[in-house]
């Protein structure tokens, strides 16, 4: 039984997080107009000191599930998409009316929301971090809780109208409606085995001697149905992903690009972890039923309800409901073969986040750095910063005409998001469908395969508008310096990466996420391949990339 | 590094002439010596690998260009070279004939306005050609051939502005394609056979094979037997035999420099080159090679009888090309490679010398094609007139030209193959080809006389007379050249274009006496894959190592070696097809005029190409052109308005989902509340209630 010192010396990188989380709060209301203008650059330090944090705590070895790994690869990739996704959201406090307010003469910490957004924004992440480390139900709970409730704050108070307000009540009943459905179904696996840690609930759901499946008793089988169902809000997966086109729509665009990739990596490392409590290479038919009827379903609903859409945050929405439809079957594949990326699902997901990741990073960046000129309805559409984010089709018209660097972003964006090679999102759906074929799911593949080419209606109609479309009425323009912040830096570095990750630094990326789900020999020998690991999600800097490509120089010798 | 230059200075001239007409366009007329030189030095390069390479082999990498997999499964195609004799003969042809006719295309192109252009293709395909013939495998090999196809597509039609132009690339390309595809498909076939495409390890096989059967173990499978029949699809494309002909005499429409670089010295020899190098793939199959020695002898009369009425000058040695091409293949046939090679040699040094006059004599008068508007040139040209007498002699196979010797060498194998086999099949070969000797004789110096004999007469080609069939065909070329000349009497060339022809010309006369005696085509070839396989123990040529019938072994024909027998034979029909047409073209053209008449609807018909072109439409271009229509049809009303249907249902889909995005935060608890119930159920029902 570990004791509480040796969880905590794990914990590094989360207790670095609520350290920097905690300043950036105090930077957030200093009485200097200086120091509360580094608070971004306080939580960026931050998630950057965590990553070298997580790096260097390294591979738990004695994972109760055996799942060090994947705690290490879901520490580092939220870390680098936080570090993404803070560029695209850093400059949307300083713009609101009211900071502006609080800015004026004297200082009105009353008013200033500038702390509190980045405060939240670290919490929420260090959620996802908890909730990958997670070794028990409740810990898992709480963390998840964590990953949460920072978001309902951070879209109520970016934007202030009247919509984003529903959006986070809207947001915040249902979340709070699934955390019961979830927590009702730990309570029932807590009833069914008698354990809330990890290892012992492992230990105690038989296998059947014939099918080599997990044999769980119908309390615990019941249990793990209302975890993954009530896990399914988190990843906006059928049938919990009502919320996501009006939350998605409500919030500042910025803050919906957060919502569309932070809690969708939390729901997959606990979906992974609740899962596995099973054993996630011998699923018993019932889980991977559930686990197929849902990833078909969120596809499909998420793919035809896309593609009627001609608001561009609805598309992005229902896109992101879609591809958690495509995870969801990758999380029923099982592991396959030992030192073979292609075949094992769950790698295959991990690998999928981050090429999701950055496709809709990027889409999201890009037009969170548009405003619109007009309003089709007549009615207000600028939120409090005075934009008007929401974008229809015709806006994009043209983009590339008169921005390349946005319209080449939104190309690479869309064009990853179909899963085009030589993207990584053909990289990501390749190992996917990889792993769903191995696993012998050959109705799924069809479906899944199907979905993408309905998938690229809506995408390529994006990528094509911003080269050849003519707009109707004036398309959007884009935001000048000072109201845009760096979400064009942000935007660009989701581009590259989506372009690089399907290149041989993906190789390494596949590599890491495979190597996730091996056990650990020794945690020494571990330590340098997990600093690699790191170096290879990172894209912003060009030696990274260099290191990375010989990592995957290295990996392109097949193993025998 | 040597063998890697060769092709790579053209490669990199060509990319220069690229770049300078991009970034400095007024370094345009540089483009010409740039690829002179550049073949040049590749020339150079090759006579000092060729010293290197002496009777053994070279093989040397460049870098790797494609691997993947381990193992056993692994598989290589390397940007390498195997360098044998062979492949010197061929790139001494390519380089040397190439560099003389780059020379020669340097005055010939002057004031083109693709002047740069034209000189970047040329470059390009020696590049392709040369990589074509060093490649150390057939997907390397394959790379050269769809480059030299390429360019051949891009200098036919490289004056686009010509409907006629257009029309001849693209024919090109297309029949060029069938024949690629086999070619592709025996590819295909050796690596599922071999497991390699290395061509050495591949010939290996094929002769462990060959010794097996010989000796009496082992079997020949049926891939051993296809193999050779795919490749040479592909050689009968590329060299323009039955059936896959048709490209090549429209091919003429390129510049003529062209028409003798690619579509006479070098490119149209790949498919001869093939069956050389890969001959033992070919011996495996007991009817592959009596297969490509018909197709070659009956090409060789076909288009002979066509030439002997064409009145085009070009079309002339078009299809005195398609013929030549097939005394190649009828050499390569009979095994005797060596035949092929060495007429392969001189026909590179003939035929562009040929071609290159022809095209002084286009030039000089403006584009004018017609030979019977022709008459009495020799006292306006008369170094062209004497060089490209000496070219037609050597096309003739006058004795003692190089024609004459490398032609006999084939049809005396033949002969000497169908003594030994006793086989009426070779007999009938060695006749037809015999019959095409005297015909080339008569064709040859019938347009010779015509054009340069005679009374004096001549009609300037003019761009203005465009309609017609001929005339205008090259107008634009020759007038954007010599403005000043197009409506004056035609002249001589200037010595920068006649210089290179010389040489031409003083290699088709001695190229075959010097290489005759010092037998150095016979060493490149027995040292080379090439080299024919006899087993010993079960040697049908009596114990000759090289299956050649010269040295000790003599095969008789009516008690006369076979060899002297030939030389003799085609001696004497040489001399009488020239002493006839110099009687019909020269002294008394009454007779021709009158024959003419006589059989004016046989010659109608044979200009027509014997209607090859409408039975090809009627039998190949129609149908598919139907079959198009009707995917067509089809695909608009069926699979259109399937898809159509297809594309609406995510549509109507998402339609009928919408209403539950009502924004309401109740239906949505509701929904998501009644999802999970149904779920639930789901999995209650899989567990089996």
């Amino acid at each position: 039984m570990p004791t509480i010192a040796d969880k905590l010396a794990g914990l590094w990188p989360e207790i670095v997080m609520l350290l920097g989380a905690v300043a950036c709060l105090a930077a957030g209301l200093s009485a200097s107009a200086r120091t509360r203008r580094l608070t971004p650059w306080i939580a960026g330090g931050t998630m950057a000191l965590a990553w070298i944090f997580a790096l260097w705590t390294g591979i738990d070895a004695d994972h109760p599930l055996g799942l060090g790994g994947v705690v290490t690869y879901v520490k580092c990739l939220v870390l680098v998409l936080g570090l993404v996704l803070l560029l695209v959201c850093a400059g949307v406090p300083e713009g609101l009316k009211q900071t502006a307010a609080a800015e004026g003469a004297r200082f009105d910490p009353g008013l200033s929301v500038r702390g509190e957004f980045y405060f939240f924004f670290l919490l929420s992440i260090t959620g996802v971090m908890l909730t990958a480390g997670a070794t028990d139900l409740v810990w898992l709970f709480l963390a998840l809780e964590l990953t949460s409730l920072p978001t309902y704050v951070m879209i109520a108070m970016t934007r202030d109208r009247t919509v984003a307000h529903e959006s986070a009540v809207k947001y915040f009943f249902l979340g709070a409606l699934s955390a019961a459905m979830f927590l009702y179904g730990f309570a029932l696996i807590y009833g069914a085995t008698g354990f809330t840690e990890f290892g012992p609930i492992r230990d105690a759901v038989a296998v059947s001697s014939e099918t080599g499946l997990s044999d769980p008793s119908p309390l615990m089988l019941m249990g793990i149905v209302l975890s993954v169902l009530g896990l399914c809000f988190k990843v906006a997966a059928v049938p919990m992903h009502v919320y996501t086109a009006d939350v998605y729509q409500g919030a500042a665009t910025p803050v919906t690009a957060f919502l569309a990739v932070v809690p969708k990596v939390a729901g997959f490392a606990a979906l992974i972890m609740v899962l596995h409590l099973l054993g996630l290479d011998r699923l018993p038919e019932p889980v991977l039923y559930l686990l197929g009827a849902i990833g078909v379903l969120t596809m499909t609903v998420g793919n035809v309800l896309a593609f009627v859409q001609t608001n561009l945050k609805r598309v992005m929405a229902y896109s992101s409901v879609a591809n958690s439809g495509y995870m969801m079957l990758g999380l029923m594949a099982g592991l396959g073969v030992p030192g073979n990326a292609l075949g094992n699902g769950p790698a295959a997901v991990l690998f999928f986040l981050l090429a999701y990741g950055f496709g809709s990073i990027g889409a999201f960046a890009v037009i969170a750095a548009l405003a619109a000129q007009r309003s089709p309805d007549g009615a207000d559409h600028t939120d409090a910063t005075g934009v008007a984010d929401d974008l229809e089709y015709d806006d994009l018209a043209g983009l590339w005409w008169r921005s390349p660097v946005l319209g080449g972003v939104m190309l690479v964006s869309m064009l990853t998001l179909v899963g085009m090679p030589p993207l990584s999102g053909f990289m990501g759906k390749f190992f996917l469908i990889g792993g769903v074929l191995n696993a012998g799911f050959y109705g799924l593949v069809i479906v899944l395969v199907i979905n993408s080419a309905i998938s690229a209606g809506y995408y390529l109609r994006i990528a094509m508008l911003t080269f050849f479309g003519e707009s109707s009425s004036a398309p959007a323009v884009i935001l000048p310096e000072g109201r845009r912040g760096p979400r064009v830096v942000g935007a660009v570095i989701a581009g590259i990466a989506g372009l690089l990750i399907g290149g041989l630094p993906g190789n390494s990326v596949v590599r890491n996420a495979r190597e996730a789900f091996e056990p650990v020999p020794a945690p020494a020998s571990a330590e340098p391949e997990t600093v690699q690991a790191a170096a290879d999600e990172s894209t912003a800097s060009a030696p990274a990339v260099a290191r990375s490509q010989a990592a995957g120089l290295a990996d392109a010798v097949p193993t025998p | 590094m040597t063998p890697t230059l060769i092709p790579w200075i053209p490669a990199l001239a060509a990319a220069t002439i690229g770049l300078i007409s991009l970034f400095r366009s007024e370094w345009n007329r540089f483009a010409g010596a740039l690829c002179a030189g550049a073949i040049g030095l590749s020339f150079v390069l090759t006579l000092w690998l060729s010293s290197s390479v002496g009777s053994g082999v070279v093989e040397s990498g460049f870098y790797d260009w494609i691997s993947f997999g381990s193992g056993d499964n692994a598989f290589h195609a390397g940007f390498s070279w195997f360098i044998d004799p062979l492949t010197v003969v061929m790139l001494l042809v390519i380089t040397g004939i190439g560099g003389l006719i780059a020379v020669y295309a340097h005055g010939y192109m002057k004031g083109d306005p693709g002047y740069w252009r034209f000189f970047a293709y040329v470059a390009l395909f020696i590049f392709a050609m040369t990589t074509l013939v060093m490649a150390d495998n057939l997907l390397l090999l394959f790379l050269g051939w769809e480059g030299v196809g390429l360019c051949s597509y891009l200098l036919i039609g490289y004056y686009y502005e010509k409907p006629k132009a257009v029309a001849a690339a693209k024919k090109a390309f297309i029949v060029n394609r069938v024949g690629d595809f086999g070619f592709l498909l025996g590819i295909f076939l050796c690596y599922q056979h071999y497991g390699t495409l290395q061509i050495s390890t591949m010939l290996e096989g094929a002769r462990e094979t060959l010794a097996a059967v010989a000796h009496g173990h082992g079997a020949v499978t049926a891939t051993d037997v296809w193999i050779p029949f795919l490749l040479m699809v592909g050689a009968f494309g590329k060299s323009a035999q039955l059936p896959l002909y048709m490209w090549l005499p429209d091919a003429m429409a390129g510049p003529t420099p062209v028409s003798a670089l690619v579509h006479a010295a070098t490119m149209v020899t790949a498919g001869v080159y093939l069956i050389a190098r890969c001959l033992p793939l070919f011996e495996l199959s007991p009817y592959a090679l009596p297969t490509v020695a018909t197709v070659g002898a009956v090409t060789a009369l076909f288009a002979a009888t066509i030439a002997l009425v064409s009145n085009d000058l070009k079309g002339v040695f078009a299809y005195s090309t398609v013929s030549q091409l097939g005394y190649m293949f009828l050499g390569v046939g009979c095994l005797s490679t060596d035949g092929a090679v060495f007429h392969l040699v001189t026909h590179a040094f003939f035929k562009a010398l040929l071609f290159l006059t022809a095209g002084s004599v286009m030039h000089a008068l403006a584009g004018q094609l017609n030979i019977q508007t022709m008459g009495g040139l020799r006292h306006k040209m008369p170094v062209t007139c004497w060089l490209m007498f000496a070219g037609c002699l050597a096309l003739a196979g006058v004795p003692l030209t190089a024609g004459f010797f490398s032609k006999d060498l084939i049809l005396g194998d033949a002969l000497a193959y169908a003594v030994d086999h006793g086989s009426v099949l070779f007999f009938a070969l060695t006749f037809l080809g015999v019959v095409t000797a005297f015909l080339t004789a008569f064709y040859t110096f019938r347009l010779w006389f015509t054009v340069f004999m005679g009374e004096e007469k001549f009609e300037m080609g003019d761009e203005h007379h465009a309609a017609d069939d001929h005339a205008g065909d090259h107008a634009d070329e020759a007038d954007a050249a010599h403005d000043d000349h197009a409506h004056d009497a035609p002249h001589e060339m200037p010595w920068s274009m006649n210089g290179p022809l010389v040489v031409l010309a003083a290699g088709a006369l001695l190229a075959g006496l010097v290489l005759h005696f010092t037998g150095g085509i016979e060493h490149a070839v027995q040292h080379s894959t090439a080299a024919v396989f006899v087993d010993a123990a079960h040697s049908q040529h009596a114990g000759d190592p090289a299956g050649d019938h010269g040295g000790e072994h003599h095969a008789y024909f009516l008690g006369v070696d076979a060899h002297v027998f030939m030389q003799v034979l085609s001696s004497i029909l040489a001399v009488a097809g020239v002493v006839l047409a110099a009687f019909v073209f020269w002294m008394k053209r009454e007779i021709a005029d009158k024959a003419a008449a006589r059989f004016d609807k046989l010659i109608r018909f044979a200009r027509h190409e014997y209607c090859i072109n409408e039975i090809c439409d009627a039998a190949v271009v129609l149908p598919l052109r139907r079959l198009g229509a009707l995917f067509y049809a089809v695909d608009r009303l069926i699979i259109n308005s399937v898809m159509d249907l297809m594309g609406g249902l995510p549509r109507w889909l998402g339609m009928g989902v919408r209403p539950a995005q009502n924004g309401r935060i109740q239906s949505y608890g509701l929904t998501m509340v009644l999802g999970v119930a149904l779920l639930a159920v789901l999995v209650l029902v899989a567990t089996g209630g």
